[in-house]
């Protein structure tokens, strides 16, 4: 499936939010997540089905003032 | 001290808010926030970089005992960019706090007051703690203390400059006029800045290159440590009158 994660083209076979970001080896409790704008909660990563051409952004804290 | 710094309701143990970019590496970070005794960290929030997940997860470094998350909306130059990167940090599960952060002058990153304004009333509003990063404005931050913010945190001076307290009238003005705490925020260089804004009646600073940058980062953070209980001290003791002509101090005979 491809998919635009943070900008860039990917094509992953994965069906779930969940294995999007399993398939990165993100430790699930430092990300966050958007698809198409709206974010989706980790509690509801596995149960979100992922569909062809969505923009998914991961995001986690860095270092700032 | 018995004296605390609360806010929201929560009392917090040190008055100084560490920022956590900038430092020469994981290792001094974590003994400059030890030495500081800091219990407020601040963060920024960015996408992941997907080639190398793991090199700027900060939250991997931080070591210790627990610290309350101040996560920043550092890169947004709208009320609307600062809304959603807020909403991030608080869907993190790591805190419902978020320091507003909104410039649009890459050159000075002075803050945009219009958007700070919108953003802090909407995430407020929304059940956030805002502390929004303001410019030293005490009409400006009396409205950001209408506007719900937990507390209002004014720059000394522009963001990384070290040029201390540009205008200390104001700051003086803003901690007088607001019942919220006021936080300093950004400008400052080294302890006697930090002192400084304590003695104009701030409750706490918030600092980040002024440590992460010194030449020492770990022996500066230990300096603002005792640089804050003496501004405060300071304060609560009260300063003499300033006079033109002297006023001996050794009973004349």
């Amino acid at each position: 499936m491809n998919l635009l994660i943070n900008g860039e083209p990917y094509h992953l076979e994965v069906t779930t939010l969940k294995e999007v970001v399993s398939s990165f080896g993100l430790q699930e409790g430092l990300v966050v997540t958007e698809i198409d704008g709206t974010i989706i909660d980790r509690s509801k990563w596995a149960n979100t089905n992922v569909e062809e051409g969505m923009k998914i952004e991961l995001v986690h804290f860095v270092g700032g003032g | 001290m018995g004296d605390k710094l609360t806010i929201a309701g929560i009392q917090l143990s040190s008055r100084l808010f560490l920022g956590t970019g900038r430092y020469p590496n994981p290792y001094i970070q974590n003994q400059a926030i030890e030495a500081s005794e800091a219990e407020v960290l601040t963060f920024a929030i960015r996408r992941v970089n997907l080639n190398e997940p793991g090199e700027d997860a900060i939250l991997q470094h931080i070591e210790g005992k627990s610290f309350r998350y101040l996560p920043n909306t550092s890169g947004a130059t709208t009320a609307e960019e600062a809304i959603r990167i807020a909403r991030l940090a608080k869907a993190s599960g790591l805190s419902d706090w978020i320091k507003v952060e909104i410039s649009n002058n890459e050159k000075t990153l002075m803050p945009d007051p219009i958007e700070t304004l919108k953003a802090t009333e909407v995430l407020a509003n929304e059940g956030f703690i805002v502390l929004p990063y303001t410019s030293d404005d005490p009409g400006l931050c009396y409205k950001l203390q209408e506007a719900g913010a937990a507390a209002v945190m004014p720059g000394g001076s522009p963001i990384g400059t070290g040029l201390g307290i540009l205008n200390p009238y104001n700051i003086e003005m803003i901690t007088e006029q607001l019942t919220v705490p006021v936080i300093v925020d950004a400008g400052l260089g080294n302890a006697s800045d930090v002192t400084k804004a304590m003695e104009l009646g701030a409750e706490g600073v918030l600092l980040n290159t002024a440590i992460a940058k010194a030449r020492n980062p770990v022996k500066m953070a230990e300096a603002v440590k005792y640089a804050i209980y003496a501004g405060r001290l300071s304060y609560l003791a009260g300063r003499i009158p300033k006079k033109k002509y002297a006023t001996a101090s050794s009973p004349i005979l």
